[in-house]
């Protein structure tokens, strides 16, 4: 976010606004935009041979979606399912298509409004979350909330292409 | 021009063409004089009608090419020209043109492309030979004098040859429209202003058309006229000038000077007023003699008749109708000639009717139905729970009615491969004149049927599949002599249906494919590696792997060497797979299998560890149990003795990872249970979990995040709302045949 500090005046008229979640003792932001609904926990259907971070497809009425673990994806566990266990769906664009997908997390908290101001880039010595994967730090209340950029977090053309590293037939 | 009447007449002009294309290669192959007269006929009615709609949309540059076409089509349908292989060549081309001048107008361009402008000259050029080079009789003048008519009214009817008329006045023909006064016109100034073009012989008033005082409008206009017009020096576009600010409210016809007769008729047709006391009229007022007049509507009748026993006769009737109808309603020329369009297309073809339907409402259908079928099953799961012996009879009921329901629905999509098949004719005589050999193309299974979008799809891997053929596979006709095959080269396409999917084969009688060129090749490419044993199967795969082209030199029908990997790519994103067998000398055959739909498959459902799988049902041969009888000798290489036949099996657990969590459960208790897949001659079983019975199955693809995913074909969602994976029978089998015949082999196989 290159243009994020030019015009405070002018930037603070338009706030974003963010989904929070908890996950891993960790709290995170989502843009609003991008957030179809979210769900309760349900049983999450495996597809074998794909990489441990995709938890497997879920029937959201009628269609079929795929769910990402994100904790899986960030710290390689796996994600407790806890009586808070949600579903975050989001819409991702993938070459003028949208694809819905989900995403576990631990707890969801509230919307909050962020101004751009309040937004600083993305710290470069990332600890426990691969940079790639945050579009900025916003500070709540004496605590960071990692704004995470969905288009890297679940880049379709990444997510398919692990898919194919596993898979021959076992002799 | 609205985009939707501009829609229609695109849509309409490419099925015409694709007629006409149709009718071009017949003639090819006859000699059967009559037939081809009748071929010829059909090529002038298709050509002349698309003239025709083009007309109404003012579409200048595609008449004036039509209207060519059609004079030399005029000329061999008089006799006057024959057709020759050449010619037919030549009409092919332009119906190509039209085909892209279509396009052209359609993409909302409104001048012509360089390119295009230049085809349209060499072609014009070439046509225009024939045209002079034939006998020049009056007759043919007055034919370009009159054609360009094609702004005058709503639309033509098939040109007759019949003789001109002595009049060698104007005859103009009005009816002027109810609402001439309320637009600020007056009929009679343009009457007055003919007088500036030419002499008026007799303007006689037609009234017929004035209601009963009771209905009388006077603000409303209903009168006709019929005008004899001396003007030799003037054109028709003058005279069509003078009514401009009126034609799209009035009807007019302006018949030049020694018009043909059946130019009258035409006039008469459209016109409102009974057909005889338009005759009288025209006799009055110096238009036709008596004798014309009698002619004229004896010919009338007996075009009827003839267009009747042609089937062509809503070309005569709607228009009847619609001169009719556009006294009570405003005519919208435009409207009206689709309407006249459809109503052609509707009756062309009695035994065959059918609809146009957005390809999106039934998409939306198919899908519905998709929803209904997985509903219905949900139902019926709550239902049996329950038990209530009632509601299980009504449900039951219900199941087979959504059954039904959904075969129907598919069943709409599923199209006649046939077509498809004959748009290769046009290729396969393109590529053989091109490359010098003599071949023809052999159809069966035209009528098979197949899911819509599949035919789109495979179209193109089967143009190149067929050229491939011509290129590669049929030999010149010198080194088919010397090798005893008959010297014309035989193309067969043929369709049919194998157990639940379509096989769709390119079969040709040429060289057939050298194993050792193949080997070669693939060694030079690094695609396999010295010393390695490969069945004849398997060196054949060879040809379909990226960047694999056995042909020494590129010619430009194929042999760039994109080609195979490509078409198995297309095929196999369809579900399909491709096979390939030959015998060197003899000929190769090409083996496409597709499923029959996208859809909905009826499904085998199973369990692996905690999920549940479906295989399609067409592929199950049998279940049987897996124990120790079975298990024949070698129980580590995985195949069993199944009534003396050897039969490769996979343990899906280990396949899909599961293996883990239920071994402990398996050896407590399990057994475990074969599913016995049969799929392209191929025979493998899977080892499940449990057997859980038939399920039909809508198919949901699984997505852009795992495109690349082996193994599992799609996912369903079962009546607890749970989803199940199906299982990609096809490729499993063919992972089960690579690592057996890793098994025998020592050396490593590509895939």
């Amino acid at each position: 976010m290159p243009e994020v500090a030019l015009d405070i005046e002018m930037e603070r008229a338009d706030a974003h606004q963010y989904l929070t979640f908890l996950q891993g003792g960790n709290l995170y932001g989502l843009d609003i935009l991008n957030i179809k609904e979210i769900i309760e926990y349900s049983e999450i259907t495996e597809i074998p041979l794909t990489p441990e971070f995709i938890s497997g497809v879920i029937n959201l009425r009628g269609s079929v979606v795929p769910v990402i673990d994100l904790s899986q994806r960030f710290s390689g566990k796996r994600t407790e399912i806890g009586k808070r266990t949600s579903i975050i769906i989001l819409e991702v664009n993938d070459n003028d298509l949208r694809i819905e997908i989900g995403l576990t997390v631990d707890m969801v908290n509230e919307v909050l409004d962020i101004y751009p101001a309040d937004i600083e880039p993305a710290p470069t010595l990332g600890k426990q979350v691969d940079t790639n994967f945050i579009s900025g730090m916003a500070k709540i209340d004496e605590r960071f909330l990692i704004l995470l950029d969905v288009t890297n977090v679940l880049s379709i053309d990444e997510l398919s292409m692990v898919s194919n590293v596993q898979g021959d037939i076992p002799q | 021009m609205s985009d939707d009447s501009l829609q229609i007449f695109a849509e309409e002009a490419e099925d015409l063409l694709s007629l006409a294309e149709q009718a071009l290669l017949n003639l090819d192959d006859l000699s059967d004089e009559g037939e081809t007269l009748d071929g010829i006929n059909d090529l002038f009615r298709t050509f002349h009608t698309i003239k025709g709609a083009a007309g109404l949309f003012g579409l200048d540059a595609i008449v004036d090419f039509t209207h060519v076409v059609e004079s030399v089509l005029g000329k061999i349908r008089e006799g006057l020209l024959k057709v020759d292989e050449p010619m037919v060549s030549l009409f092919l081309l332009s119906r190509d043109h039209l085909d892209n001048l279509v396009n052209h107008v359609f993409s909302g361009a409104t001048e012509l492309s360089a390119e295009l402008k230049q085809t349209d000259e060499t072609l014009l050029k070439s046509l225009n030979c024939y045209l002079q080079s034939a006998p020049i009789t009056g007759e043919a003048e007055t034919e370009s004098e009159a054609a360009p008519d094609h702004t005058s009214s709503a639309g033509t009817i098939t040109e007759r040859d019949t003789p001109s008329v002595v009049s060698a006045n104007w005859h103009i023909s009005l009816r002027f429209g109810p609402n001439v006064f309320r637009n600020g016109m007056d009929p009679a100034s343009f009457i007055t202003y003919l007088h500036n073009i030419g002499d008026l012989l007799s303007v006689t008033l037609i009234d017929d058309a004035i209601p009963t005082w009771s209905e009388f409008d006077p603000e409303s206009c209903y009168l006709g006229f019929e005008i004899v017009l001396i003007a030799p020096n003037a054109d028709k576009e003058t005279l069509e000038d003078v009514f401009e600010f009126v034609q799209d409210d009035c009807k007019i016809s302006i018949l030049p000077p020694n018009s043909r007769v059946d130019s009258y008729v035409r006039m008469i047709e459209e016109l409102p007023e009974e057909d005889l006391r338009i005759g009288e009229i025209l006799v009055a007022c110096g238009a036709l003699t008596e004798r014309e007049k009698d002619d004229i509507l004896n010919a009338q009748d007996k075009m009827k008749d003839d267009l009747t026993a042609d089937g062509e006769a809503p070309k005569i009737e709607p228009l009847g109708q619609m001169a009719i109808d556009q006294q009570m309603v405003k005519p919208l020329v435009v409207d009206a000639a689709i309407e006249r369009q459809n109503v052609v297309k509707v009756q062309r073809d009695a035994s065959q009717q059918t609809i146009r339907v957005n390809a999106l409402k039934l998409e939306n259908l198919v899908n519905l139905v998709g929803e209904l079928v997985i509903g219905s099953a949900n139902s019926e799961l709550n239902s049996r729970r329950l038990g209530d012996a009632e509601l299980n009879v009504a449900m039951e009921n219900l199941l087979r009615l959504v059954e039904e329901v959904r075969d129907t629905a598919l069943g709409l999509r599923m199209v006649q491969i046939g077509e498809t098949f004959n748009r290769y004719k046009r290729v396969v005589r393109e590529a053989s004149r091109d490359t010098g050999k003599d071949i023809e193309l052999l159809i069966s299974g035209a009528e098979t049927e197949l899911d819509k979008t599949l035919i789109e799809k495979i179209a193109d891997p089967l143009m190149h599949l067929v050229r491939n053929a011509i290129d590669h596979g049929i030999e010149s006709p010198a080194i088919r002599a010397e090798r005893g095959k008959p010297v014309k080269g035989q193309v067969k396409l043929e369709a049919f249906h194998d157990s639940g999917s379509i096989i769709i084969q390119i079969v040709d009688d040429g060289g057939g494919l050298s194993k050792e060129n193949i080997l070669n090749k693939a060694l030079e490419k690094g695609l396999i590696q010295e010393g390695q044993l490969l069945s004849d199967k398997e060196v054949y795969r060879l040809i379909f792997e990226a960047g694999f082209s056995t042909a020494t030199s590129i010619s430009n029908l194929s042999g760039r060497g994109v080609g195979m990997d490509v078409v198995r790519k297309n095929i196999e994103s369809l579900r399909g797979q491709v096979e390939l067998e030959s015998v060197e000398g003899k000929g190769t055959t090409i083996s496409i299998r597709l499923p029959l739909t996208l859809a909905i498959i009826d499904g085998f459902q199973v369990r692996v560890g905690e999920s549940q799988y479906i295989v399609p049902l067409e592929m199950v041969e049998e279940c049987l149990e897996l124990n120790d009888s079975h298990q024949g000798s070698n129980t580590a290489g995985n195949y069993i003795n199944l009534r003396g036949e050897i039969l490769p099996f996979v343990h899906m657990r280990e396949v899909f990872n599961a293996a883990e969590r239920t071994m402990a459960e398996q050896e407590a208790k399990h057994r475990d249970n074969i599913v016995v897949v049969k799929f392209a001659g191929k025979k493998a079983g899977f080892v499940v979990d449990e057997l859980l019975g038939e399920h039909q199955a809508v198919i949901k693809p699984l997505g852009k995040v795992f495109q690349n995913l082996k193994g599992i074909s799609g996912t369903t969602i079962l009546g607890s709302g749970e989803v199940a994976l199906i299982i990609d029978a096809p490729e499993m089998l063919q992972r089960i045949e690579t690592s057996s015949t890793q098994g025998k082999n020592s050396a490593r196989v590509m895939h």
